[in-house]
């Protein structure tokens, strides 16, 4: 089954026993008080782990989840209902309890759906369910020993590969289909680094809507590679001086910088609402000129790629800073309606146990003109950010943070003292007027970031070339 | 609307039957996995009920309900773990599953220190009377009390909020669980609980920002949340402290954690305390046992049994008996978390796989009075961001909260960061309030540091 083919979804679902005579009756339950918008997402997930440690390919998980979510919409109201049991009476027990949001709403008539035709970003060779454990087993053992040999500073390693493939079939009350076979695949590799009674540990991870064949030898290479090379370069890495300070950001995970300075502060629902600081501001300077910056659904295997989005949209590339200006929120149904917009294709859920959220997909700046080597060697005094842990934002206020895992202070023009375990702390509208000069090198970050809104947790990417900003607070502990 | 109806199951009378029904069940999963060849099974089948419903401009905005249900295994073939869960429980579905939960453990290597505990570890700590999880008037509480409740909350939230609010939300949810678990070492238990919670978020216009706050309470009986008029005075001063609020000069500050935020800082002693961390060694506490890791004032009590607890559990997840141990004592390191698996690896005896209720020792003084001896001091009422390395201890996390003068509040903080090591922070605990938090597992007083590490301009 790939996203071409209605049928196969159809046929999939089929063997837990729903068939297409069901839809009618279910949506008929849900709409039954009047509605604007019902949806039914059927989703069955599917997921292996496989771990090392203690020199041990020592444990393996798997999970199977089934259900539908049922959702019923009046105006900006939601009713929310959802089974494990797909049995036709369950469905509509479902339904029902969705429906009563909707007490003296509009009817809505039954349409026959349509199909909806798809492109496919994430194509897959072999469904990772013909991927037997013992295929799996050698790999992890493999990278670990690879960590061990590379440096005898390397103690202890721990490493995974967890990968996943989840099936949906949305179907709408206003007629639409469409269905999605979404893989995903991470892979871990951990290690502790002991030198002169100093002790680190430190990790890489990569992340992909791929098959088993997107483990090429030059990827898992650098898996372990970064895992110990970044454990032992901890060894020898301090702390910043504490105080506001000009930050250069490197290509790659970065992009952690606009997620949370505007990528949230874009999301629809908060805008709806008037709660995000980014409210009112769609068509005015944000960013200087040449800052561009994109929310997309459509680059191929990212782990934020989606052929159509969880309420049945379809999904495109979205710019919510062109050249400095705000363009565009990103949009579900609901937000588009109220904004009298079409949807982002950005509306999206965790799973058929919660209702539909607008939220991002792979989030990244366009490149610009300078050289890398332009940048650093512009900044007289700050320090330079290579690889973060997690952020978090206050959509109103503005305010946001990222943990830094690991950087270097910046002196006279030239990376100098590693540092590490530093909150950097800013505030977005503040710091997108101080981009001061982007990068040539925009890289879309391969590791498997997952963004957490309203206890939902989706698989997320980001991407950044090397930028300047200003203006961020950075928690170091000197003086 | 009325939100929700229970479902069948849910009333008094079908609770003991699905009790008995869950453990019927897991007992037989378990025998099954042995018949398919598993030298240890393990099950844990629960089922729930959730309802939540929020509101906003006068009018409900999500209103979600459910019964859910899942089971998880683990399997042990010859010394060779796997762990196994799912939610399609049609029986053919069932049987597929169990045979391939055993197959899955064939292609790993053995490891020889998994398996269950000793089944004379294993029980129940207390029983369900005396651990109270379940408060009985949650099977009387009707769509129409739920529905209430949040415009109860939604108005007094209104009633409460300055004139420059935007917007208001209020929330409120509750649900109940039921668990059973089984093992082939004879241990077979049922846990449940209900619980119910209430939260709320302001959102007010200051200068082109719109600072918000939030407050949230969560227990297990529903007479033991503050009334929606006090949650909403909470809120409406949390959100005009919000108001101008930016960063002060760098430097070491006196810090006073607020009770409710102090639970974030004493986590992070969690990670490094785990038998799994320790082993591994990405822990700064290994060797740690026994000595002095933080100020006389540092008591902290892992405490399973508290009646109505958040973290109370009659057992842990490897079916030990659950009781109370004191982690740190004085400042003085006692007790890590030590399960079965990890005790076997790290040659110890086990304590218990995981935190339940952490308890902080309280004091007599009022962080008020304390504070007016510091002519300044940050107090921190909730972060921003900010992560530790358990393997190090090192730390930082943004922050919000006010500056104090002499103990009156004189500037409203943000984009400020806390940075410290585990090791040195805890030695600078000088007061500890008489106000402990019970609205959590994490359950502290405020907590009064000598010269923490403040980055702000």
């Amino acid at each position: 089954m790939n996203s071409l083919d209605q049928q196969a979804a159809l046929n999939w679902f089929a063997q837990f026993g729903v068939v297409e005579s069901h839809f009618a009756q279910v949506l008929a339950a849900a709409t039954a008080y009047g509605a604007d918008d019902a949806d039914l997402y059927f989703e069955h997930a599917t997921s292996v782990s496989v771990s090392l440690s203690d020199e041990k390919v020592n444990a393996a998980y798997t999970s199977v989840d089934l259900g539908l979510g049922v959702r019923v919409v009046v105006g900006d109201q939601v009713g929310y209902a959802y089974t494990e049991d797909l049995s036709l009476e369950s469905m509509i027990r479902a339904a029902q309890s969705a429906a009563q949001i909707a007490k003296g709403g509009k009817l809505h008539a039954p349409v026959k759906t349509s199909v909806l035709q798809l492109p496919d970003y994430y194509p897959i060779n072999r469904h990772w369910s013909d991927v037997a454990i013992s295929e799996r087993v050698p790999m992890v053992r493999k990278w670990e020993q690879a960590a061990f040999a590379r440096d005898a500073r390397i103690k202890r390693v721990q490493a995974s590969i967890a990968d996943a493939e989840k099936r949906v079939l949305i179907v709408s009350a206003d007629g639409r289909m469409a269905a999605d076979y979404r893989p995903m695949t991470r892979a871990m590799v951990s290690c502790t680094a002991e030198d002169k009674g100093v002790r680190e540990t430190n990790y890489y991870n990569i992340a992909s809507r791929a098959g088993l064949d997107w483990y090429s030898d030059e990827r898992q290479d650098r898996l372990v590679h970064e895992a110990v090379s970044r454990s032992i370069w901890a060894l020898d890495a301090g702390t910043p001086p504490a105080g506001e300070m000009t930050v250069v950001m490197a290509a790659g995970s970065s992009g952690i910088l606009l997620h949370e300075a505007i990528g949230h502060g874009m999301e629809a629902d908060f805008n709806r609402k008037g709660i995000s600081i980014f409210a009112d501001r769609v068509g005015k300077r944000v960013a200087p000129e040449g800052v561009t910056i994109v929310d997309s659904a459509v680059l191929p295997q990212a782990r934020g790629a989606l052929n159509v989005d969880d309420e049945g949209s379809p999904t495109q590339r979205t710019v919510l800073v062109e050249d400095g200006i705000m363009r565009s929120y990103l949009h579900d149904r609901i937000s588009a309606r109220h904004y009298g917009v079409e949807s982002t294709g950005s509306g999206r859920r965790e799973s058929f146990r919660h209702p539909v959220l607008p939220r991002m997909r792979c989030t990244y700046m366009e490149a610009g003109n300078h050289t890398p080597d332009e940048i650093i060697s512009s900044v007289k005094k700050g320090i330079y950010c290579e690889s973060f842990g997690n952020g978090q934002v206050q959509i109103g206020a503005g305010d946001f943070a990222f943990y830094v895992r690991q950087g270097y202070l910046i002196e006279d023009g030239k990376l100098t003292q590693p540092i590490k375990d530093v909150n950097i702390i800013g505030n977005g509208p503040k710091v997108l007027e101080t981009i001061e000069m982007v990068g040539n090198d925009l890289v879309i970050d391969e590791g498997g970031w997952t963004c957490g809104k309203d206890g939902q947790s989706v698989p997320v990417s980001q991407g950044m070339p090397t930028i300047k900003v200003k203006n961020l607070s950075v928690g170091g502990g000197r003086r | 609307m009325s939100s929700t109806i229970h479902t069948p199951e849910a009333s008094a009378s079908h609770e003991t039957d699905s009790k008995k029904a869950l453990l019927d069940e897991a007992v037989r999963v378990v025998e099954t996995l042995r018949k398919l060849g598993a030298d240890e099974a393990s099950a844990s089948y629960g089922w729930g009920v959730h309802s939540d419903l929020a509101r906003r401009e006068g009018k409900v905005e999500t209103a979600t309900s459910a019964t859910s249900k899942g089971l998880t295994v683990s399997v042990l073939v010859n010394k060779k773990y796997s762990s196994h869960s799912t939610s399609d429980l049609r029986p053919a579905a069932l049987d597929a599953f169990l045979q391939r939960a055993v197959e899955a453990t064939q292609y790993l290597e053995p490891d020889p220190e998994q398996g269950q505990a000793d089944i004379a570890l294993c029980g129940r700590g207390a029983t369900p009377e005396e651990l109270d999880e379940f408060d009985a008037a949650w099977r009387d509480f009707t769509p129409e009390q739920r529905a209430q409740w949040a415009i109860d909350l939604e108005e007094a939230v209104k009633a409460h909020a300055p004139a420059n609010m935007i917007s208001a939300s209020a929330s409120v949810a509750d649900g109940m669980n039921q668990s059973a678990r089984a093992m082939s070492n004879g241990f077979a238990e049922v846990e449940e609980g209900a619980w119910y919670s209430l939260g709320a978020e302001m959102t007010l216009l200051d200068d082109g920002k719109r600072p918000e706050a939030y407050v949230y309470y969560g227990a297990r009986y529903r007479s033991d949340l503050p009334d929606v008029q006090a949650i909403a005075k909470e809120l409406a001063a949390k959100a005009q402290e919000r108001l101008n609020s930016g960063p002060v000069e760098s430097g070491q500050y006196p810090l006073i954690l607020l009770n409710q935020a102090a639970g974030r800082i004493v986590g992070i002693l969690g990670g490094p305390l785990s038998g799994g961390a320790l082993y591994e060694r990405r822990s700064c506490l290994i060797g740690k046992k026994g000595e002095k890791i933080g100020s006389d004032l540092l008591t902290l009590v892992d405490n399973p049994l508290i009646p109505r607890g958040l973290g109370s559990r009659p057992f842990d997840g490897d079916g030990l008996r659950a009781q109370k141990r004191t982690v740190i004592q004085n400042g003085v390191l006692e007790n890590y978390y030590i399960g079965v698996y990890y005790g076997r690896k790290l040659k110890m005896d086990p304590t218990s796989s995981g935190a339940s209720n952490w308890v902080i020792e309280a004091g007599q003084q009022s962080w008020q009075d304390v504070a007016k001896q510091f002519p300044k001091a940050i107090l921190v009422n909730s972060f921003l961001g900010g992560n530790s390395n358990a393997t190090t201890g090192d730390f930082s996390f943004g922050i919000r909260g006010q500056l104090l003068e002499n103990g009156v509040p004189v500037k409203s903080l943000s984009e400020m960061n806390i940075s410290g090591n585990i090791m040195s922070f805890f030695h600078k605990l000088s007061h500890v309030g008489n106000d402990p938090w019970t609205y959590s597992s994490m359950r502290s007083p405020t907590l009064i540091f000598d010269d923490v590490a403040f980055s702000g301009v």
